[in-house]
């Protein structure tokens, strides 16, 4: 039996961490960042009836998160191209950490953890080559960088682990500058691809769409079952060309497309906020707030329903279905029907529902 | 007596300007439109001739303008918005389908129970400009062709206006119970006026970026025939009708004095009526050019002064996601 000098001791070497879990911070389904109704800004922890679990505040308005796999710790995003990111313990609201992206880069507003938690990814650009880069930040250490690899593209957006922690890393094609918010750089050269990628920097497979399809700047990314990946898209051509906006594929296959109604296709303003499979993995569902719409997919691309919802962004999956947050306070869940979990008047949703692990 | 009590403790104002919007705003257009439709549909049933039907087109695309800034609801169900009016069209789908119909004289026509199944790019306002105005049609199709592809699609319009007319009325009921148990649609009482209000900005917009944006292209390279309904002489008839309409909404939304958007709309509208150019061709004329770039930044201010005045009343706002990008 450990004395009290001894626990003390052995807890600051790590050897007894405490080990809180999800549970601690009210075992929330999703994270999401909102804008409050004074104009701050809060990640929240919602649980799967919708009810407020936890609320930690961002410095500045955020984009996505990364949620630890065990451990109750979030990584919350600065909207692109945004130079930080904080680490948040979601039982006592502390800042853990703050990750500052290193001289000549910039985060792109996603993470993905590795090695089972271990190791936290962020998308980045290099703004002066252009070219996708994966910093690794290592938990253990006190959150320090450890590595960097190339995303084998220009400008990454969202990057996910699957499996063996290969990294899936959707390469918008277009560049931007932290000097420039807001403005996308080399639009007419824009080349985008998915490309997937071992912890040690290797391309293992690259996906491009047709010539036709070059200003498709691939965005999003959500797993499906057998190595299915779902990715959404946004069109830099015209909004009213009503070209496809989700892909799907797997490895060593071709990518399929869909094929939506095209009064659905130009609704959706050749844009794709967000990307989720449900709990099932059998349905998909990509967001437009600009079309204040979702479409559902089955898994091979075809098209089931429309969900009408004004400002409609985050989607993240549900027991049954998916939870869907909008710009206007509005968290549902849509599943055979639509209902209401929470409606916090002024609470304004950002872009992304973040899944958290069980 | 319960029920009343309680009616009378429920938060109304929100209520109250909404049902202004619906008997006086939103359900007038739905019957214009279902009526110009028809007297469209029934004059083609006797009198199929260019010359004969354009003036009954101009009736009912100026009641379609009354109406399709409302587009969400009945408008959205099977993407009848675009069928009625498939615009901005950059690649040139209706062109293409129309005159595909009429090469191969697709017999599609003959049978109005399928003729829903025609793209939508075919159908509607566009396709019959196409029909009336494009004389080059007449020589792709046989001679009776046009005839009947001109039946066959105003018959189909008529369905549709009978069906957005229909579908409000319900839609009108699901608005006046919102945040009520059931109600998949409106999950709060304030999300009505917050649809009406996003429509009257989304109006606006498209006014100004959609309408008078696609023809003015850029400077070097401004795009006259990207123009709505440039063939039948319509851009700017339709910029000032969507101007009254959303005015009209705007007046019947507001629950105060709206002084500031009052006035943006009374100097646009102004301008809209002074231009003496309705197919807009002088977006490549640097001087008339100016006139156009003006009476698009009024229709700005206009978004401007709605967004203050009516917004901020209501304690709206719109696109903290849809203007925000990634």
């Amino acid at each position: 039996m450990l004395g009290r000098r001894g626990f003390l001791a052995s807890l600051a070497a790590g050897a007894i961490a405490p080990r809180l879990s999800w549970a601690d911070a009210g075992a929330p389904a999703i994270l999401g960042a909102a804008r409050e109704p004074d104009g701050s800004y809060a990640l929240f922890g919602i649980g799967a009836d919708g009810s407020d679990r936890f609320r930690v505040a961002l410095p500045a308005r955020g984009h996505a998160g990364a949620a630890h796999p065990t451990a109750p710790e979030a990584v919350a995003f600065a909207r692109s191209p945004g130079t930080f990111a904080v680490v948040l313990n979601c039982v006592t609201g502390e800042v853990i950490a703050r990750l500052t992206a290193p001289q000549g880069r910039h985060f792109y507003g996603h993470g993905t953890f590795i090695a089972n938690g271990d190791i936290l990814c962020t998308s980045e650009n290099d703004y002066t080559t252009g070219q996708g880069r994966i910093g690794m930040w290592s938990r253990r250490e006190n959150w320090r960088r450890i590595a960097e690899i190339a995303t084998h593209g220009v400008g990454p957006h969202e990057i996910k682990s699957m499996a063996d922690d290969i990294l899936v890393a959707a390469n918008g094609g277009y560049r931007s500058d932290p000097a420039r918010p807001g403005e996308k750089l080399d639009v007419d050269r824009m080349q985008p691809n998915l490309s997937y990628v071992s912890p040690d920097g290797q391309l293992l497979d690259q996906v491009e769409l047709e010539p036709a399809l070059r200003q498709n700047s691939i965005r999003h990314i959500s797993f499906g079952r057998d190595g299915l990946v779902a990715f959404g898209m946004q069109w830099q051509g015209d909004p009213a060309d009503g070209v496809p906006l989700l892909g799907l594929h797997r490895r060593g296959q071709a990518a399929i497309l869909d094929a939506m109604p095209i009064h659905e296709a130009i609704a959706m303003q050749g844009y794709v906020g967000s990307v989720a499979f449900d709990a099932t993995r059998k349905s998909v569902a990509i967001s437009s707030p600009r079309g204040g719409r979702v479409q559902i997919f089955d898994d091979q691309g075809t098209h089931l329903h429309s969900i009408l919802r004004e400002d409609v962004c985050g989607i993240a999956p549900a027991d049954h279905g998916f939870f869907l947050s909008d710009g206007l306070g509005g968290l549902i869940l849509a599943d055979s029907s639509l209902r209401p979990l929470a409606k916090h008047d002024r609470r304004a949703w950002d872009h992304h529902l973040v899944p958290v692990p069980i | 007596m319960r029920l009343i009590a309680l009616l009378f403790l429920m938060p109304l104002p929100a209520m109250a300007d909404v049902a202004k919007a619906l008997d006086h705003h939103v359900l007038p257009a739905t019957a214009q439109f279902s009526s110009a439709s028809h007297a469209l549909a029934d004059l083609a049933a006797r009198d199929c001739t260019a010359e004969t039907l354009k003036p009954a087109y101009q009736d009912s695309f100026d009641a379609w303008l009354g109406l399709s800034h409302l587009a969400f609801g009945p408008l959205e169900t099977d993407g009848r918005a675009l069928t009625v009016e498939f615009w901005p069209d950059p690649r040139g789908l209706v062109a293409r389908t129309v005159r595909g119909m009429a090469s191969d004289a697709d017999p599609i026509v003959d049978d109005p129970q399928e003729f829903p199944e025609v793209s939508i790019a075919g159908r509607g306002l566009m396709a019959l400009e196409q029909l009336l105005y494009e004389p080059e049609i007449g020589d792709l199709a046989r001679a009776d062709y046009t005839c009947r592809y001109i039946r066959a699609l105003t018959t189909d319009m008529a369905a549709i206006g009978d069906a957005i007319a229909e579908d409000w009325q319900q839609h009108a009921q699901l608005m006046q119970q919102a945040g009520q148990p059931g109600n998949n649609r409106y999950l709060s009482d304030k999300e009505p006026t917050q649809v009406l209000y996003t429509a009257l900005l989304s109006s606006l917009e498209f006014d100004a970026d959609q309408r008078l944006g696609r023809p003015m292209g850029s400077f070097d390279k401004p795009r006259p025939k990207m123009a709505e309904a440039w063939r039948s002489d319509r851009p700017m008839r339709n910029i000032a009708l969507s101007l009254a309409a959303t005015h009209e909404l705007a007046t019947t939304l507001a629950e105060t004095e709206i002084p500031a958007t009052e006035a943006a709309f009374a100097t646009a509208m102004a301008s809209a009526k002074a231009m003496d150019d309705p197919r807009l061709i002088g977006v490549e004329d640097p001087q008339e050019r100016l006139k156009i770039e003006i009476l698009q930044q009024q229709i700005r201010a206009i978004r401007s002064a709605v967004e203050a005045e009516i917004g901020g009343d209501l304690g709206l706002t719109a696109g903290f996601n849809s203007k925000d990008g990634d």
